[in-house]
């Protein structure tokens, strides 16, 4: 029985770096999974949620469940956009009565259940498929960036390295201080450019001393950045997505 | 000196009318599990953390053998006063280590800032940490930490493996009703807020030196 | 529910014309660009770094120690009446003195009339962030009495009039160099070679003579234990013991959340707070002080008080979901770990407390002026990953920009913009359309070469960041053109 995939791709992957979720389903499929795509979806809220307005994110939580009500699998190609499904739904759709308690409602019981079906993709791969070789082939040396929320609310630690390490021809190369913030934060990335340019630039040179000509991670958006940054310093390395490496087959 | 403190009552309504609700549900489960590792050879490991914390740590034989052990120690200082705890235990020992020097006791007055060292006994040691707990009643608070030595007289039965051992002991008789002030001592003073680079001998003593009596 | 402090700005904070987050934005900009101070801060952090990971091998299990700690703690704080008054009795029953304050002018007006009372010329501190909170030391020397700030780090910021870097390493930002320079200008001896070891000697010998002539000594606390009535105060250096050993008066100023149970929670809280904050397993000295000397002493303080700070932490208590925050055990650790700490420095923040526990718990302490520290992070969580006793820190941030933005604390255009962003995230065809346009647009501004210019809705990224290529489809596009039918 071939796994059912619902795609849920993250808002900015849709509209900016489409290429991450054409990889992504390009690995399910050749892993035997019939992938569909829900069109209704949109954004699952996090820039509201992270930026304090929660009234405004709601709706947007309430609407995902929604759309993937009926979705057996839901896959993800970013460890922030599934935490906060995941993580973050139960609470945004929970509601606080005046003592503080958190009274938990059908929706919040809801979103508990749809965040067990919700999964980043190394973590599907690895955690349900039970794959770490999934026949890619991509000969260049790659360093790892761990991103935050994948690593410190999804507990992913080995799942992606563990795929890449099984890529054919893929020379890994550890970096230093590989689960540093690389400084993309959401909106902290323009409310604060400053702060956040320099974190980009410390994890661009944390890539630099690596030598490596690729650095990947599990979330689009702390390459969005960290390329942006390394632009700038005409840094030999370039950033490439977690599934566009498993997609590749030469 | 009596003062008018009314924001007391102030301050205890506000937490009392804060506490109503309830903190949220925690796994309240009796502790089960071991936090760290449990110490087989307690002397031993003393010695090791001694070493690690910079200390000076003899093991001696018997009382003799202190008095010698001392008398070394104290050869090594520039001459001076000496600071001793008034017990009849150490009293013996200055004879017996031969020390010629002038001794201020603990019952004459506080520990001057000429003394070269200051010799105390210890309420306890603990292998955990490579400490020794002193209190008040070990020749005072400034015993400890005004000279540049301090010597520290202990024996083995003095050893406890652990904190908790030796925080459960202090509880249990009851030794800050008895003492204003107790310390547990790791080590000697140093700082390390210039560069992250460890200095030995800030404020406190520079050395400090336990000779325990082993059974 | 929010508990955001409505306090005006402590007496002594000169009003300027700039915020204080302007001002926040303006540091953190010129600090986050200082490469020698990021250098400094890295060598710092490494060897911090490298130390912790060390202690924490220590244990057989940290996340044990870690939620024992964390259980300890909540103890003391959802009991904190009860143990604040077993601790109180047990002080007094031995003719220690204890006072209670509700703010910090509060609590400097009595040591103040203490200290003038007792004819108080000289008065040396150890360590205390609460007395910084309060501005105890120029309270004192507005009465015409020298203090002096003891803990090596905190001696060498009040010689050069700064407030301290960080809650455990005043001066990190200071090379030899520069402590020397200030030694020969503040303290008139020179030691050429900028020998840490002559450093701190020179230091000794400057203070030991303050130590001996002072008649009050102040120090904080780093818990103060309720079953025994003893203030437990963690140091190194030694100075925390002479400070309470030698003048004739002590003064132990806590805020009232530092507060544990029992005697015996020392055993783990002792080894967990020294590896958080150094890496040590314990700290040389692990001080308990229950009351002034006894009769029979060699010696100690005829006088002992200990002044409860509230300031608006009882205020914290009442806030169920933000209670945890008062857990807290001053270990500094969240600060070494943080990636925004780490760029822009202490000082940046310009609170008592910074870095992310200072971030969390400045609005609700200081008031809505210092929001901003709220929105200063990634939410990257490596705050929380590292708490000894596990305050969800970075979800209290998260909290605090939630609760502010409903007490309406945004700004208008940002609530504006959020909810056009609604509208269009609950309906695909605008969602769509919208996305469209911005990748129009940029292709547009690109090609013009006006990236980064005011032509660019992307500047603020693009200032900083090489432009992102704008692809010509969007993914749902692709995906009706055939990517679903594979």
């Amino acid at each position: 029985m071939p796994r059912k995939v619902s795609l849920f791709v993250p808002c900015f992957v849709d509209q900016l770096q489409p290429q991450v979720a054409v990889d992504t389903v390009k690995v399910l499929r050749r892993l035997g999974c019939e992938v569909d795509f829900p069109e209704d979806q949109t954004c699952c809220g996090q820039p509201a949620f992270n930026s304090g307005f929660w009234d405004e994110a709601r709706p947007c939580a309430e609407r995902f469940l929604r759309v993937f009500r009926d979705a057996e699998n839901i896959v993800c190609p970013s460890g922030s956009c599934t935490t906060m499904v995941r993580v973050f739904y139960p609470e945004l759709l929970s509601h606080l009565d005046r003592s503080g308690e958190k009274k938990s409602g059908a929706q919040h019981d809801e979103a508990v259940a749809l965040g067990r079906r919700t999964f980043e993709l190394s973590e599907f791969l690895v955690k349900q498929l039970g794959v770490t070789d999934v026949g890619a082939v991509f000969p260049h040396t790659v360093t790892y960036h761990a991103s935050c929320h994948g690593l410190r609310e999804l507990k992913l630690r080995e799942e992606p390295i563990k795929l890449l390490r099984a890529v054919k021809g893929l020379t890994f190369v550890d970096m230093l201080r590989s689960d540093e913030c690389c400084g993309f934060g959401g909106t902290f990335a323009t409310k604060f450019e400053a702060i956040s340019a320099a974190m980009g630039e410390q994890k661009a040179n944390s890539v630099a001393v690596t030598g490596a000509e690729y650095v990947t991670a599990i979330d689009p958006s702390c390459l969005m950045h960290v390329q942006g940054i390394m632009g700038k310093k005409n840094a030999r390395a370039k950033t490439i997505h977690l599934a566009g490496i498993l997609a590749s087959e030469s | 000196m009596p003062t008018q403190n009314p924001s007391r009552e102030q301050i205890l309504e506000r937490i009392r009318s804060g506490l109503r609700a309830p903190a949220p549900a925690l796994d309240d489960r009796p502790f089960e599990a071991e936090i760290f590792e449990p110490v087989t050879d307690p002397l031993e490991r003393f010695r090791q953390e001694c070493k690690a914390n910079l200390m000076e740590c003899h093991l001696v034989a018997d009382s003799n053998a202190a008095a010698q052990t001392l008398a070394q120690v104290l050869q090594s200082l520039p001459p001076g006063e000496i600071y001793v705890q008034d017990d009849p235990a150490l009293r013996r020992l200055i004879v017996a280590s031969g020390a010629r020097r002038p001794v201020r006791w603990s019952t004459q007055a506080a520990p001057a800032e000429s003394s070269q060292a200051t010799i105390t006994l210890a309420d306890a040691l603990i292998a955990q940490t490579g400490s020794i707990f002193v209190s008040a009643s070990c020749g005072g608070r400034g015993a400890s930490v005004v000279a540049p030595v301090h010597i520290a007289m202990a024996r083995q039965s003095q050893l406890v493996p652990d904190l908790e051992t030796a925080l459960h002991n202090a509880t249990a008789d009851q030794r800050l009703e008895k003492n204003s002030y107790a310390c547990i001592i790791s080590g000697s003073s140093r700082t390390a807020d210039i560069e992250k680079i460890l200095v030995q001998g800030a404020h406190g003593p520079m050395r400090l030196v336990v000779i325990v009596e082993t059974d | 529910m929010s508990t955001f402090a409505t306090r005006p700005t402590p007496a002594g904070a000169t009003p300027s014309a700039e915020t204080a987050a302007q001002k926040f934005l303006r540091d953190a900009a010129e600090k986050s660009a200082d490469l020698v101070h990021r250098e400094i801060i890295r060598k710092n952090m490494e060897s911090y770094d490298a130390a912790h990971q060390r202690g924490r091998a220590r244990f057989k299990d940290w996340e044990a120690a870690r939620r024992r700690c964390q259980q300890i703690k909540r103890e003391a704080i959802n009991h904190l009446d009860r143990y604040l008054l077993q601790f109180e009795e047990r002080v007094i029953a031995r003719g220690g003195h204890v006072f209670w304050a509700a703010t910090g002018d509060e609590a400097c007006a009595y040591i103040r009339d203490l200290a003038v009372g007792r004819g108080v010329k000289t008065v040396v501190k150890s360590k205390s962030m609460v007395t910084e909170e309060m501005h105890l030391a120029s309270a004192l020397e507005e009465q015409g009495i020298r203090v002096w700030e003891t803990d090596l780090g905190e001696f060498i910021v009040q010689l050069r009039n700064e407030a301290p870097y960080h809650i455990v390493t005043p001066a990190m930002h200071l090379n030899r160099q520069q402590i020397r320079d200030l030694f020969r200008e503040k303290l008139g001896e020179d030691i050429a070679d900028a020998d840490p070891q002559k450093l701190v000697a020179l230091a000794r010998r400057k203070l030991r003579e303050a130590f001996f002539a002072a008649e009050m000594g102040i120090s904080g606390a780093n818990f103060i234990v309720a079953d025994a009535g003893a203030v437990a105060i963690s140091t190194n250096e030694g100075n925390g013991r002479l400070s309470t050993s030698l003048p004739r008066i002590h003064v132990a100023v806590t805020g009232i959340e530092k507060v544990i149970p029992r005697l015996v929670d020392l055993a783990t809280l002792w080894p967990t707070l020294a590896t958080s904050g150094t890496g040590q397993p314990i700290t040389t000295y692990s001080t308990l002080v229950g009351g002034p000397r006894k009769p029979g002493e060699a010696d100690g303080p005829e006088e002992f008080h200990v002044v409860l700070l509230d300031n608006g932490r009882s205020n914290l208590l009442g806030n169920v979901e933000e209670r945890e925050v008062l857990h807290c055990i001053r270990c500094g650790a969240c600060l070494n770990i943080c990636p925004v700490y780490r760029n822009i420095g202490g000082h940046t923040y310009n609170t008592t407390y910074p870095g992310p526990i200072g971030s969390v718990l400045t609005p609700h302490l200081r008031g809505s002026e210092f929001q901003h520290l709220s929105y200063a992070s990634s939410l990257c969580g490596a705050c929380t990953s590292v708490c000894p006793v596990n305050i969800n820190l970075h979800h209290h941030l998260l909290h605090n920009r939630r609760d502010f933005t409903a007490a309406g604390g945004i700004k208008s255009s940002e609530r504006g913009q959020f909810r056009l962003w609604k509208k269009a995230m609950l309906n695909p065809r605008l969602y769509a359309l919208g996305g469209w346009m911005m990748r129009r647009s940029l292709r547009v501004v690109y090609g013009l070469g006006l990236a980064g210019s005011i032509f660019d809705p992307m500047r603020a990224w693009n200032r900083k960041r090489t432009p992102m290529p704008m692809p010509k489809s969007s993914f749902r596009k692709l995906w009706r053109k055939g990517l679903n039918k594979e």
